[in-house]
């Protein structure tokens, strides 16, 4: 009796067992390689993004997950060093082997995944506004690109302060390109450049360069300084009297060093953002409330955090689309054109040709206060400029970086 | 015309002030003690944050430099005690120490205190000449840094400390056969090289962002100006400093601020290749 | 010749130190067949940095020369290499600019060696200098993303890097994975038993000697300048060939490979290990690479606290470094035990220190 009973729920046992497993094999979570930078130079700017991942994976798994599959989010930190990032870019894709790659903050970062990504079949998010460009049939773009942010900004600064403008860019790729397509622009305007000025990164000392600025008279100034260090030009500045309208593609939204400096340094920035954590609507503010009651402590939601949230939505769109995560699978959905999530700034659409997305944008300007307005909308941009160049993933994939002065041979 | 001549000076004035404040506490703990500091920017970071906390609590900010810097002398003289006193004979390990020192500051800052931290805005408004309008607080810093170099030589050629000071460095056994307590005199230079970085970080605090990495930014151009200015660390450095000055403000103006780092780091190589005891040899051949 | 193996300038003699040497390379030869293709991988990449470290334990440990250009070189044979695995157009062309940028980093090495030795710079000057003409290249570098920067079609895209170039292929075989482990795994034995046979060597002895002192070295009839140009050509080919291997691996290098922080990473390394033994570098700085990754893994922010202690500890509790500390440790276990027997084994524990 006694051993009979022990069979019967040993056997009950082994089946409730298999059946587990079974259930287990069938919702096996996905899996989300994230690398982003919370140690080091660049923690502050990573920081938000790891929250934006988490969040979402957070509210996506709530409600059910991807396909009925949970995710779960494997996160690296590579400190802000390339060499790191393709360690761990290899880790994930050939140990973990992550359904999904996201993140990256620098360029160079980008870069350095790239070509590591591009020998595997796994989708890659980058998460940032760039300098645009890249034609890459493994990696979808989230961010802003110059086309959305400079295209709007330059001619509505030109109209507003005058045509001379003064440019202090950061002396790496993003800076230079960044410079590049405002000189572009300022020609097809008739404006001036009457100064440009590369900084090498990490320089944090900017009287020499004032005194170039007001020795230059500019209208206005284009500022596409990067990093905390090259930051401090705006306290130096405004503590010289400098007194220039500026304008930027990263500062406000992406830096929120209105936030981080004293009043009145960032008197009379503009910038334009596909996201910033002043936009009222309804759907930002209940986006706004649900971050901060997960991150009660964030300074601030910029626009890097808020398109690391967007990504993992959009995988989710994209894989429910095709009914698969892989990601020639997930291309066919984005080639119909038809690859869109409803975002909290609105709705984002993945463009067939270049894999970047469309946002819709505004441009803000900071008051002495540091009160934020919005001056235009502008609506939905797409990202076109790739496209226009002949860059279409859909039918060749470059596996390049193309900007004003590089652009894919004519053949 | 004046315009343009205050304002060659006021630029030199700027890196000049940059150099001898990020480089005067090093320049005893490095040029002095022989310990390879490369926590530096550690003490430097350290004056900066302790200056904003301050003034966000409501402290003066004049105050809060001065409690800053001595902030950072007293850290010092307890990381003097209890690290880097067993690197007296053997200094290239202290670059091994200092450094692992520095990753755990940097990082338990950026744990404790957050990755951003709010600015406090530069003092002392503007004033303008000619077209160009400049920040009064620079003044302030050259003139700080002048106040620095002459307290450093009052301290250690004026003063007993200074002597028994200068003659434990040289040799410490003659000076504790002498009756020295070398340890105290290690230990108190070690804090007085500590408050200095604590104080140039002070300094900067108001006119640069605050982030737990921010004494990297230092950390290069003190060493450069410590090592040219050479053995005798009192003659060498303000001349190391005003050499590197002129040199970087020229190239920076007629040239943008990449040449200016460059041009300024070959300067490093030449002059070292021609004046391998550094700048202070040449000085102290003259003196004699 | 093989006599040189062993000698009173390295660390470890007689039969029981090279059966464990032997033991070591058997396992590392046949760990491919057990572990994961990614591990080997990484181990692949890891062994990439040794020979880094391995040149500065020669110029630092031997020579007495603290070199802060590791990186400099590392980074003329890393862009060398991609430039010219991109100029000469990939398959086993990439073997030849290996060679070629290997050699490129050596005659930069000559050049600047034989600026600064004949100029008599020496001790921290030696340091601070390397550490300018390294920071030089780095900022130079950086600043060249726009298109016009370019050697043929290999664009040196600035920050953002060079990328574009073959790994190290023989005909249509490109050397990754356990190959390319396979690969490291030769080039390290042939590396470090080259360095030991020049250490133990006349030649070796002069370099030691001139850092015990240069003078007398001087009176005995040495050019003692010639020598250390040796040492630092032959220390800076080494970063050459990890610079050269590194861009293979990734097909990518950047200008922040060149400048600080990278800059004082092998420095750390054979710090860490003990700077006075090529043994130790070798298994300390390999020990570091894996614990830094691995702490980095597991420890999320919480990583370079870990790893300031970990170099803070080793620093003051094992002053000749981790490795000779550990060893020296056992050995002096071990000969204790020994004596008590009333057998003398200095074999096994001949780890007296370099230091003087």
């Amino acid at each position: 009796m006694n051993s009979r009973r022990k069979i019967r729920l040993a056997l009950l046992g082994a089946l409730l067992g298999t059946s587990a497993l079974g259930v287990a094999k069938a919702a096996e979570p996905l899996k989300i390689g994230l690398l982003e930078d919370v140690s080091g130079d660049l923690a502050f700017m990573g920081m938000p993004k790891l929250h934006g991942s988490q969040l979402a994976v957070e509210e996506i798994n709530k409600s059910g997950g991807i396909m009925g599959r949970q995710i779960e989010l494997i996160h690296l930190d590579p400190q802000g060093d390339n060499a790191r990032y393709q360690e761990f870019g290899r880790r994930l894709l050939n140990r973990d082997k992550v359904d999904v790659l996201i993140g990256g903050i620098t360029s160079a970062s980008r870069e350095a995944l790239r070509p590591i990504v591009d020998r595997t079949s796994t989708p890659y998010f980058y998460t940032n506004q760039y300098e645009g460009g890249v034609c890459d049939a493994s990696m979808i773009s989230m961010g802003a690109v110059p086309e959305q942010q400079f295209s709007t900004l330059i001619p509505w600064m030109v109209e507003k302060f005058g045509k001379k403008v003064y440019v202090i860019a950061a002396d790496y790729n993003f800076g230079q390109i960044s410079a590049e397509w405002n000189r572009k622009i300022m020609k097809d305007l008739g404006g001036e450049v009457v100064g440009e000025e590369f900084i090498p990164l990490g320089v944090s000392q900017f009287a020499q360069t004032i005194q170039n600025i007001q020795k230059a008279k500019p209208d206005w100034l284009l500022t596409i300084n990067v990093g905390a260090a090259q930051d401090s030009f705006f306290e130096q500045a405004a503590a010289a009297n400098l007194n220039l309208p500026m304008g930027s593609s990263i500062k406000v939204m992406l830096g929120f060093e209105h936030k981080r400096f004293k009043p009145p340094a960032l008197n009379n920035m503009h910038a334009t953002a596909n996201w910033f954590e002043e936009i009222d609507t309804p759907e930002a503010n209940d986006f706004k409330k649900r971050w901060h009651a997960k991150f009660p402590d964030e300074l601030y939601i910029n626009d890097m955090g808020y398109n690391a949230y967007n990504a993992l939505y959009m995988y989710k769109a994209l894989v429910e689309k095709a009914k698969s995560t892989k990601l020639e699978d997930m291309r066919k959905v984005i080639a119909t054109g038809d690859a869109c999530i409803d975002a909290p700034e609105g709705k984002v659409c993945v463009d067939p040709k270049s894999q970047h997305t469309s946002h819709r944008m505004r441009l803000i300007s900071v008051g002495p206060k540091h009160e934020v307005t919005v001056e235009k909308d502008y609506g939905v941009i797409q990202p076109y400029w790739l496209g226009q160049i002949g860059c279409d993933l859909t039918k060749k994939n470059d596996k390049d970086q193309y900007t004003p002065s590089h652009l894919p041979n004519k053949s | 015309m004046s315009a343009e001549v205050f304002s060659l000076f006021y630029q030199f004035a700027d890196v000049f002030a940059f150099l001898i404040l990020s480089a005067a506490g090093l320049a005893i703990v490095f040029g002095m003690m022989g310990v390879i500091n490369m926590a530096h920017g550690e003490f430097i970071m350290c004056g900066a944050y302790v200056t904003v906390g301050l003034v966000n609590l409501g402290v003066p900010l004049a105050i809060s430099q001065i409690l800053a810097a001595l902030t950072a002398g007293l850290i010092g003289v307890l990381v003097e005690f209890l690290v880097v006193r067993r690197f007296y004979k053997r200094p290239l390990d202290s670059l091994l120490a200092t450094w692992g020192l520095s990753l755990i500051v940097t990082q338990s800052m950026l744990l404790i205190v957050g990755s951003a931290v709010r600015g406090i805005g530069t003092p002392e408004g503007s004033f303008a000449i000619g077209g160009y309008t400049f920040s009064t607080y620079r003044l302030v810093l050259f003139g700080c840094a002048v106040a620095v170099l002459v307290a450093l030589y009052i301290i250690f050629m004026k003063t007993r400390f200074g002597v028994i000071a200068r003659a434990t460095m040289q040799n410490a056994a003659m000076a504790k056969a002498l009756g020295a307590r070398t340890g105290r005199i290690y230990a108190i230079s070690f804090g007085i090289g500590a408050g200095l970085a604590g104080l140039c970080g002070a300094l900067y605090a108001p006119t640069m962002t605050l982030i737990p990495t921010m004494g990297a930014t230092f950390v290069v151009e003190s060493f450069v100006t410590v090592v040219i200015g050479g053995a005798n660390v009192l003659l060498g450095t303000a001349p190391a400093a005003v050499f590197l000055a002129m040199i970087r403000m020229a190239l920076n103006a007629s040239y943008g601020q990449i040449i200016g780092q460059i041009g300024m780091l070959v300067a490093v190589i030449l002059i070292v290749r021609v004046l391998p005891e550094g700048l202070s040899s040449v000085l102290a051949r003259r003196g004699r | 010749m093989f006599k040189l193996l062993e000698g009173p300038q390295t660390l470890g003699r007689g039969k029981l130190f090279w059966s464990c040497v032997l033991a070591v390379l058997a396992g590392a030869l046949v760990y491919p067949l057990f572990a994961d293709s990614y591990d080997v991988g990484n181990f692949a990449y890891f062994l990439i940095w040794i020979f880094m470290a391995l040149g500065l334990c020669l110029m630092w440990g031997y020579g007495g020369m603290l070199s802060f250009g590791q990186t400099l070189f590392f980074g003329i044979a890393g862009y060398g290499y991609g430039v010219l695995a991109i100029n000469m157009g990939g398959g086993t062309a990439t073997i030849a600019a290996l060679v070629l940028s290997v050699a490129l980093a050596m005659i930069a090495a000559g050049i600047l060696g034989y600026f600064m030795i004949w100029g008599g710079i020496n001790g921290i000057f030696f340091g601070i200098v390397t550490l300018s003409a390294t920071l030089v290249l780095a900022f130079f570098l950086g600043q060249t993303a726009g298109p016009e920067w370019h050697i043929g079609p290999a664009r040196l895209n600035g920050f953002n890097g060079m990328k574009g170039m073959d790994p190290l292929t023989v005909g249509d075989f490109y050397i990754e994975g356990s190959a390319l482990y396979y690969v490291m795994i030769a080039l390290i034995v042939i590396v470090y038993l080259a360095l030991r046979m020049l250490v133990n060597s006349g030649i070796g002895n002069v370099i030691a000697a001139t850092r015990e002192n240069p003078q007398r070295a001087e009176m005995l009839g040495y050019d003692v300048r010639k020598y250390q140009l040796l040492t630092f050509v032959i220390g800076s080919g080494l970063a050459g060939l990890s610079g050269a291997l590194y861009t293979s691996w990734g097909q990518f290098i950047t200008p922040s490979s060149i400048g600080l922080p990278a800059a004082a990473m092998p420095i750390v390394w054979v710090a860490f290990s003990g700077r006075s033994d090529l043994t130790a570098t070798l298994v300390g700085s390999f020990l570091l690479l894996f614990g830094f990754q691995t702490i980095t893994v597991y420890s999320q922010q919480a990583a370079l606290v870990l790893m300031g202690a970990l170099l803070l500890a080793t620093v003051m509790l094992a002053p000749q470094g981790f490795v000779l500390g550990i060893g020296k440790l056992v050995a002096d276990r071990w000969r204790g035990r020994r004596r008590d027997d009333g057998t003398v084994m200095a074999e096994a524990g001949r780890l007296q220190s370099e230091e003087s």
